[in-house]
């Protein structure tokens, strides 16, 4: 798998962030270090827990990591997440959530596919 | 590029609490700087603490948690420290409230995402090489503004001592005056003192003379020579008891000239103002403001005001005290004399100083 076809499976961009960062080599080492990443693992606990500054911290990061490896899909919905949580109130998080869920979840299984194809 | 080894690298510290943030940093910047890292306000503030000598640029995340960029930037306001190390805000919300704020607070830049591997470099190097240039101008202008500072102190002291030597002058030659017993020493204080009150006096009525207390003590400091050139006239004339002949009389004029004389073949350092005073006053103290006096008949404001000042004050001890040609008149008869011009003309502002100071010359005369 390439990175090319990474990106294509999570629907995002490849070309705008290779131009950014200018070698495959530099998006795929950067890419992959998301798997790591344990905001999004926080953004749900601190929901659970109905913490609303943790909660917006994590979704601001999130969303800001996404913005910088060209995250696209995933980047959208985090955003629309971090605005709602901006205010620090729990109102209406919960679909949004549901859609950073599900599209993190896709990122997460192309990234785990370009890292095994290596 | 020239390799100097890490610690001979220029630094920039990169605060982030994402740690891919930090790498991609690291990553775009390590070939030209050595990076040090800090995952809140906090921990920076530590880091900057410690190697702010060695930070050429900080790039600073706001969302934060501990301490987030504002609060870290406040504190770098408050110890000068954004006037001296470039601290880019790393931001991916472009509010411009917020890029607003940090410019108040002191930030020059913005690191914005997503991040673009030219753009950082080029943001980061543009503004460590501004702030390098500005620093080294404030250094330089720092020094040139010490250097002045010893000229400034250098030419002071010069200009004390040129007082000093002035004073020297005209105490010297104040004391061959007393020497000869010419006239009493209490004479010529009390000219200088008859000279300050009415000087200051003029000061406060007439602007238009420009008097200043500085100017005022060179002209009373001077006033002490006005008769200096009488040191040339010889007794028979200078202490004849009766009235003088003609030819004697237009001699005894001369004092004035022989005054100048004296002070011209100073040749030592003088300060022009003061020389000028003491130059003005000996040679023009008996002007009439008429024209009618001696030695030039200078008339009106032509007339030096230093010199006009000692001839209102002159006059005016020669009347209240004894001399050889005649008796002291009281402090009274002399004001009227003076007033209703029968001792010379002198100027109308003068004169109504002079009323105004009445009872200070009567008091000074009493004494």
């Amino acid at each position: 798998m390439t990175v090319n076809d990474c990106y294509d499976k999570m629907g995002a961009n490849y070309q705008n962030v290779l131009g950014r960062f200018g070698s495959e080599s530099m998006v795929k080492r950067f890419a992959l270090k998301f798997l790591q990443d344990d905001s999004f693992d926080q953004l749900k606990d601190a929901l659970v827990k109905q913490d609303a500054e943790t909660a917006f911290r994590a979704a601001h990061t999130l969303k800001g990591l996404c913005m910088n490896l060209g995250f696209d899909s995933l980047y959208e919905v985090s955003s629309a997440l971090t605005e709602n949580l901006r205010g620090r109130q729990l109102n209406g998080w919960e679909s949004l959530f549901e859609k950073v869920e599900q599209r993190y979840l896709i990122v997460r299984e192309a990234l785990e596919e370009l890292q095994a194809s290596e | 590029m020239e390799l100097k080894g890490v610690y001979g690298m220029k630094k920039i510290l990169v605060v982030d609490d994402v740690e891919i943030n930090r790498e991609i940093l690291r990553e775009i910047l390590q070939d030209e700087y050595e990076i040090v890292e800090a995952e809140n306000g906090k921990k920076a503030l530590e880091v900057i603490d410690a190697q702010k000598e060695e930070l050429i640029a900080i790039l600073l995340d706001l969302v934060m948690p501990e301490m987030d960029g504002f609060e870290t930037l406040e504190v770098l306001k408050k110890n000068k420290i954004v006037e001296r190390i470039p601290v880019l805000v790393i931001t991916g919300d472009h509010d411009v409230n917020v890029e607003k704020r940090c410019f108040d607070l002191g930030s020059c830049d913005f690191i914005p995402k997503p991040f673009n591997n030219q753009i950082i470099k080029r943001r980061v190097r543009n503004m460590a090489e501004f702030f390098e240039n500005k620093l080294q101008l404030e250094k330089k202008v720092e020094e040139q503004t010490a250097v002045l500072r010893k000229a400034f102190y250098t030419l002071q002291v010069q200009a004390d001592r040129l007082k000093k030597r002035n004073q020297d002058i005209i105490d010297m030659l104040g004391t061959v005056v007393e020497y000869r017993n010419l006239e009493s020493g209490e004479h010529i204080q009390r000219v200088k003192d008859y000279t300050r009150i009415l000087a200051e006096c003029a000061m406060e009525e007439f602007p238009e003379y420009e008097l200043t207390p500085d100017k005022i003590d060179t002209i009373v400091a001077a006033s002490a020579l006005h008769d200096v050139g009488k040191i040339t006239i010889p007794d028979k004339i200078l202490l004849k008891p009766g009235r003088l002949t003609q030819e004697e009389f237009e001699y005894m004029k001369s004092h004035t000239l022989r005054g100048c004389e004296i002070l011209d073949s100073i040749e030592s350092d003088w300060e022009p103002e003061s020389k000028k005073a003491s130059y003005d006053i000996c040679r023009h103290h008996h002007e009439r403001y008429d024209g009618k006096g001696y030695p030039d008949g200078l008339a009106g404001e032509d007339i030096p005001l230093s010199a006009q000042l000692v001839s209102v004050a002159d006059v005016y001890d020669a009347l209240v005290n004894e001399r050889c040609y005649k008796d002291a008149y009281s402090p009274q008869d002399a004001y009227h004399m003076i007033i209703n011009g029968e001792c010379g003309v002198f100027s109308p502002k003068l004169m109504e100083a002079f009323r105004k100071v009445r009872k200070q010359f009567e008091e000074l005369a009493k004494r």
